[in-house]
This record gives C-alpha cells, structure tokens and sequence, in this order.
C-alpha cells in the first residue's frame, strides 16, 4: 500500500483519560459453545482501533453483542464516554455500525437510502419534501467529500461509493465529536484502489474526534489506518498494542497462536516447458479489450488489475458463466485443436470458485454435505437414484482432507465460518476432477490460518498437475500463490511477471499503469 | 432431465433401498450414527411436523364436539375423497415452487384440461384421444409458461397470472361461459374419477401416486437436488454446474401436465367441463403448498408436507360442515389455522438454529 501516508498521521492518542468505549468482562454463550471468554477492550477517544481475529474468534460476536443482536451472558459491564450501558441490550446513541453486507437496498438511489435510515423530510398530508430532502442529501454526502449522483440506484454505483452511503448513513443525525463508528470489515469487497478512499473517510471521522473500531482480515490495512489494534483468539482477547509495536508477521502469529508468516510462499514447481493446457484469443467482455493468453500445465497463473480492468470478469469468462455477451475464441489443445467460441467455453467444463462466497459459492439453506455434491450428483448413486450413503461418503472424505471445521456433513452451510465455507466451495469444485480450476478472490472474507491451508492445497494440486487461474484483488494471493502473474489494463493483458520479478511493488506499478514493467508489451498510448 | 418424468418410477424406490442400505451396513458401521430412538426423537420434534399434531387436535376437538358424527370411518373417507382434488393441484405447483418458480396459471390449466377433455367426450370422440387431447392443451400451456418465465424472463408470478387470464379467455370463448353437458359425460368418462376401490375414491389414489413420484424425484435423485438448488440461490446454482434454466423451464412443463391431469380427473368427477371449474383451487392449493413447505424439510418446498397440509386443512373443514358450523366457518379457519402455523414454525426455527434474523440477504436474493 502506498508508504508516504504513514508519515501524514497525526500521532496516536494515548490512553490518558476517560476512554470513549470500555467494556469489562464480555462474555457469551451459545448451544455447545463460549463465543466470547471474559473480553476487556479500551477504545481511546478519537482513535481508530482494530478488531483483529481469524474466523470463529468471536469478533462478530462481540459486534453483534455490541449492537444488540445477541444479549450479553450477565456480569459484563460497558460504557460509553463515562456512562455506562446494558451491553448487549441498550445500544447508545453515539455508537454506530456499519455491517459488513452494509444494510443497502441496491434497487434505491443514494437519498432513499440514507433516508431510510435517517428519516425523510415531511410536509403537511406526510407529502415528502423532495427538495429539502435532497439539499439534506447533499448535505451529508458533502461532509466527506463524496461525489455521487444521489438519483441512481445504488446498484450502479461502485463498491467503494455504496461503502460511503453506508457509512454516511450510520452517522446521520450526529454531526462528530465522541462517540464510537464500529466499521465491519469496510474493504472485504473493495478493490485495491479505492481502499485509499474508504481511509480518507475513516480518517475524516477520527479528525471530528470519533473513535472507530475497525474489524479487518487485511493485516496490511491496519499499519495504515489503525492507532491500536487488539487481537482476539478462540473468544479471548490475546492482547491490545500500539500499531508501531506490531509488524505482520508477530500480528499473525498472535492471531493463529503459533508462528504464521503473513508473507508465506507456498512451495510450487512451474516449468516453463510445459505444455500449453488452455488458450484465449481476443478474448472481448463488458471490460475485456482484447485477452490473449496461454496458460501451461501445472502452473497457477494470477490475473491482476484494477476495477474496471476485466480482471474479475476473465476468471467467469473462462468458466463459462460470464454475465454479459463475450467474443473471441478459446481451446484447450490437449483435448482438441478446434478453436470454441469465448460463448460456449462453459462446454469445457472448468469449474470455478466465485468472487462473492454468499451470493454465488454457497446454498445458504443446504447442508455442507449438499453443498459440496452439488456439482457432482450425476456421478452418486445409480440408475438415477441418488446414492445418499455415497454421498455422505464423498462429504466426510472431501472435509477431512481439506480439514473442514463443522459439526459434521449434515450441519447447515451457514452455521461454518467464512473460511470453512470457502473450503467447501473449493472442494466442490475439486470433487469434479477437473484438470484445470479457476478461482476468483479465493481468500475473501478468510482468516489467515484457513488462507495458508488454501495456498498450500492449490499449491500441492499444482505439482500434480492442476492447471489453476486465480484472480484476486488482494494481491497478497497472487503472491503467495502464483508462478506467474498477468496484470491488466484496460481490458488487456499489459504486463507479466515470472516468480522471479513478482514483488508487491512491481505490481503495483504495473497495475496502475505507471510505466510498463515489460517493456515487451505494448505502451499505453 | 429429459429422464424428469421416467424418474418417477415409485416401485423401484422400496427394493433399492434395502439392498443398498444392506450393502452400506456392510463395507461400514458406522459407529456415530445416532441410534433409532434420537432419530425417532428428531423426526418427531414440533418444528418438524407440527402440522401434525395440530391435524391431531383438531381431529380431538371435533371428536368432543360432535361425537356422534365425526369419529366415523365415513368421515376418514369423506376427508380423503372431498381433498383428493386439492391434493393433486396443490402437488401440481409443488415442483415449480421448489425453484421459487410459482405456476399461478394451474387452476385455468386445470379448466382448460378439462374442458377440452369433455368436450371431445361429448362429441362423441374415444375416451383415449379426449383425455389425450386435455393432456396435449396442457402441456402447451406449460410450454408457453416456460417460454414466457424462462426464455422471456418475466417474473413468474406476473408472467402466469398473464397466462392464466389469457386461459380463462380462451375458455370463456369457445365455451360461450356455459358448462360442457351431455349423457355422454356420465359414461365411462366418469369412471375415471367416481370409481371406489375400498370406499376411497380413485382420485384419493392418484394424489397418493403423484405423491409418491414428486417425493422420489426430490428426495432420491440428482434433479431433485438441483431443483432445491434453483430455489434457493439460482447464482450459485448455475456456477456450480446446475443448468439452472432447463429446470425451471421442465419445472414448468410438468406442472403444467399435472394441472391438466387433475382437471381432467375433475371435469370426470363433475361429469362435465365446466368453464370455473379449477377457480377455487387456486388459492387452497398454494396455502397447502406453502403450509407443507414448513413441514418434514424445514423451508423446503416437499410432497408429503404438502399432503399432510391438505389433510389438516381438510379435516377442519369437514368437521365444521359436521358441526353445522356457519358457512364463514370455514375460511376463516382455513386463514386462522395458516397464520399460527406458519408463525409457530418461524418462531421454531428461529429458537433453533438462530436464522431468520439476519434474513435481508435473502429477502433481498428471493426478491431478485
């Protein structure tokens, strides 16, 4: 991320005083589990202090204790700026949430949506004042800078603007001063460039003397927006410290309870001489200008770029289930060397794991069991019968070998953390056999721990000869993962990097375009 | 898929099962299987079949009520036969449902079936090629339903309430809105639906075939799973493989024949084609689907839910009639008895596993 913000910091507030948010003793237990151990946390006024933890470490316990969702087991005790508040049960009115599906009706348009939450602006008969509801719209969105057309459906929108609705609207009707902006996971969704924008606001609240309890996977993010940061591990808050106390790696390592590399390579073996597997030719999208590509056996090519660059379309053109119309041709020479057209690539049957785990990996209301057979049903059973011992079978087998965490095959698919989610989305897709694999944002929303178990299995399918195209905007992914990276650009391929030359800076460059870092492509004009 | 309608060979499923279940026992103990009693515990527990104990009270009650009429077998077959009809439509759009697809064109499909069937009866046409001819009509209108809901991309609850008032035009012209009647429907056309075997009905019989089919078809095959799949997120569904428009479209389809057989076995039933005939099953149809959704399958759409909804509906409002209860009697219970079950089991479900409260994702998802 860029470094020079690091020095524009104002100096981290010290604990002196009464803190803005203090909650003693926060314990709470469901069914079978403690999801929180006796939780102490200081939030400092005017600082911005993380939330870090792998899944299942009870921070969205204590978020959601913190909003009332859950009630808080008896004996804990909180305040907020000196008074205190029946956690779990009372929610203050300078304490705000933004949650991590940000509560938005796409469908509305930005002043609908703050309306909504704020309350429209009402005439005689409860005729609402469009006018002055509008000059209030402005008004709000002005605060942070934001420019928006306030009439458009949020769906059309980009992640990081709906992020600021979401924002501007949990802040409404209080204009600054102490209290506390709990942020849940704000950058899950955004891509890389418009984090910077997201931390403008953040710090835009803190400068109007807010605190802000900003929960992230991104160990990254932290060192450039966090004051402080407490780590919770198994419901147990580890440790509070100062950002400048901390590095990734020590950040990781007490998160996991044992030593974790943030910067972890997984061990993989490209070879250069291998055969071309799969081959895109003009490859045309919504955003794609133009993709070739070859990709060779064995190797797990990374695709880069900014929003906007098609790098997130290219992984569902490959598999087939592109939203919009596509061109261009594609083939797998070792199965024939007839060229298909880009429309009917989902013919070679590549399975994909999606970008957006909720909404296009898993079946919320199905059974992990259910989940990971999904794409294979046709091969249990016989004569059309669906063999469900088999299944239960393949289930246990594909969660044991990818060391899932649930309460067996049968439980709910919602009742898994996000990380363990994920790895049955991955296991359906292997379930398949295939001999090539695409993943889009395979790590979105993962624990760190979980992310390292991913490397690793997408590493070691590698060396037996899985072909993998991964696209992510985290490029901490790509550099874990990846024998080679592609960078686009305006929906074309503008750069690559073998593993030698991959580093986070030169990536970097070449995605935004500073100068091209192979020169063997062409230059942007 | 092209095996949706072969697949609902119900003798097969009895045999199979055994052997394989012996087999499985075999190659694996099995060592932490919950033993029979837990699994008994759990089928049995409230939010599974709720329903059920519900018919049971209601079934108790009218015993205290009217004890000299209603703990008959003549009420057991008079609740069968007089619900046969509201089975087979609402087993109809069971299918369909479970893609979050709603077929609210069936009760006209069942009309148009049956008209179309009697009037070939009563010109004198054989019994085979009238009930043909209904079957032909209906599959048609499944086919546009599909085409409309799947290849145009209309919603389906717009899109069939379009089809099922262009139906009723269509019925309301070639009848000129006045009943099919001739001596001829009460040859052996009618048969199809008067016969008794046991004192129970034919129709009592179909429904339990139908049944026995949609419940094999979803519980027991691949299509099945992937129907549930469709319902629940169509997003994911279609990424993992699933050929998510093909469902819905055969979904379609054969809604539309099974509305156009339970039409026919209806117009058999009243021994003419009349031009309302499936009117008031629109509405008991879907309150038996949706009832049974929350039965046995917890949210899933399934047919045994679905029969036992027809049931508890049915028996109350037999039993009123017993009662000599007022006319409204009957609606109002129908409406009563939906409300508190559909609440007691989302209250249920929300007690046990805590969902249902952070449900804007899927509101937001079934609403796409």
């Amino acid at each position: 991320m860029a470094p020079q913000t690091a020095s524009t910091l104002e100096p981290p507030p010290g604990t002196i005083g009464e803190p803005a948010l203090r909650i003693i003793g926060l314990s709470k237990t469901f069914p079978g589990t403690r999801a929180l151990i006796d939780a102490s946390l200081d939030i400092a006024p005017g600082e911005v202090h993380a939330l870090v933890g792998q899944n299942g470490s009870g921070k969205s316990t204590l978020i959601k204790t913190l909003a009332g969702y859950h009630h808080a087991d008896p004996g804990a005790h909180a305040e907020l700026g000196g008074e205190s508040f029946s956690i779990g049960h009372d929610v203050p009115r300078t304490l705000r949430f933004v949650h991590q599906d940000l509560g938005l009706v796409h469908e509305l348009n930005a002043m609908d949506n703050l309306a909504l939450r704020g309350g429209f602006i009402r005439g005689a008969a409860g005729r609402v004042r469009w006018r002055r509801q509008e000059a209030e719209t402005h008004r709000l969105l002005d605060r942070f800078g934001v420019e928006l057309d306030i009439h458009r459906p949020l769906a059309q929108a980009t992640p990081v603007q709906r992020t600021i609705v979401a924002i501007v609207g949990a802040l409404q009707g209080w204009d600054g001063g102490e209290g506390v902006l709990v942020l849940d996971e704000p950058t899950a969704l955004l891509p890389h460039e418009e984090v910077e924008r997201l931390f403008d606001l953040v710090r835009e609240v803190r400068r109007a003397g807010t605190s802000v309890l900003y929960v992230s996977h991104r160990l990254g993010e932290l060192f450039e927006i966090a004051d402080r940061v407490t780590v919770l591990r198994a419901g147990r808050v580890v440790t509070t410290k100062s950002i400048q106390q901390v590095d990734g790696r020590t950040l990781a390592s007490l998160m996991v309870g044992e030593d974790v590399d943030p910067d972890y390579r997984a061990p993989s073996a490209a070879r250069s001489d291998a055969p071309v597997v799969l081959q895109l030719r003009d490859v045309q999208g919504h955003r794609l200008r133009g993709v070739d590509l070859d990709v060779h056996k064995g190797e797990i090519l990374g695709i880069a770029g900014l929003a906007g660059t098609g790098m997130n379309e290219l992984p569902y053109v490959i598999a087939g289930c592109a939203p919009y119309p596509v061109g261009g041709r594609l083939r797998m020479p070792q199965r024939a060397d007839a060229w298909l057209d880009v429309a009917d690539s989902a013919r070679l049957d590549i399975p994909i794991v999606p970008a957006d785990r909720a909404r296009e990996g898993i079946v919320a209301e199905f059974a992990v069991r259910e989940n990971l057979t999904l794409s294979i049903l046709g091969r249990l059973g016989r004569r059309g019968r669906l063999g469900l011992r088999e299944e239960q079978a393949v289930a246990e087998r594909w969660a044991e070998r990818l060391g899932v965490v649930s309460a067996g095959p049968d439980a709910l698919i919602s009742t898994l953390s996000g990380g363990n989610q994920q790895k049955i989305v991955v296991a359906r897709c292997l379930a398949r056999e295939p001999d090539m694999l695409v993943l889009a944002e395979p790590t979105a929303g993962v624990d760190i721990g979980t992310r390292v178990a991913i490397y690793d299995l997408v590493a070691g399918l590698a060396r037996n000869g899985l072909t993998v195209v991964v696209s992510s905007t985290d490029l901490g992914d790509l550099l874990a993962m990846c024998t080679r990276v592609v960078v686009l650009r305006d929906g074309r391929v503008r750069a690559e990097f073998g593993a030698d030359g991959l580093t986070e800076h030169a990536l970097v460059r070449a995605m935004e375009g500073e100068d091209d870092a192979d020169p063997g492509h062409e230059k942007r004009s | 898929m092209q095996t949706l309608g072969t697949r609902n060979a119900p003798e097969m499923a009895p045999a199979t099962a055994t052997k394989l279940a012996g087999e499985a026992q075999q190659q694996r103990p099995a060592p932490d299987r919950p033993s029979v009693a837990t699994r008994v515990a759990r089928g049995m527990a409230f939010d599974k079949i709720g329903a059920i104990y519900v018919w049971a009270l209601i079934a108790l009650v009218f015993a205290i009520w009217v004890p000299d009429r209603f703990p008959q077998y003549a009420t057991v077959k008079q609740v069968l036969n007089a619900n046969a009809m509201t089975a087979l439509a609402a087993l109809s759009i069971t299918i369909p449902l479970t893609t979050r697809t709603f077929d609210l064109s069936f009760a006209f499909t069942m009309t148009m079936a049956g008209v179309t069937t009697a009037h070939f009866v009563a010109v004198g046409s054989p019994l085979a090629i009238a009930i043909g001819a209904g079957i032909v009509v209906a599959l048609l209108i499944g086919l546009v339903n599909a085409t409309v809901v799947v290849v145009m991309k209309i919603d389906s609850f717009i899109a069939t309430l379009a089809t099922g008032s262009l139906i009723q035009a269509l019925i309301t012209m070639a009848t000129g809105d006045t009943p099919i009647q001739s001596l001829r429907l009460a040859g052996p056309f009618s048969k199809i639906g008067q016969t008794e075997l046991f004192g129970i009905t034919l129709p009592v019989y179909y429904a339990l075939v139908v049944a026995l089919g949609i419940w094999y078809l979803l519980e027991h095959t691949a299509t099945g799973r992937r129907l549930y799949a469709t319902g629940f997120n169509p997003d994911a569904a279609r990424l993992a493989g699933v050929s998510v428009d093909r469902l819905r479209f055969m979904s379609l389809v054969v809604s539309g024949v099974l509305a156009g057989v339970a039409g026919i076995v209806l117009a058999s039933t009243l021994q003419s084609g009349s031009p309302t005939a499936g009117d008031p099953y629109l509405l008991p149809a879907f309150a038996a689907a949706f009832l049974g959704a929350t039965q046995l399958k917890h949210g899933r759409f399934n047919a045994w839910g679905t029969i036992i909804a027809v049931l508890l509906l049915g028996t109350g409002t037999t039993g009123l009639a017993l009662a000599n209860a007022p006319q409204w009697a009957a609606n109002m219970f129908v409406g009563v008895v939906l409300i508190a079950s559909l609440a007691v089991t989302g209250i249920q479900r929300r007690q046990t596993t805590g969902r249902g409260r952070f449900s804007l994702a899927r509101l937001r998802r079934a609403s796409a």
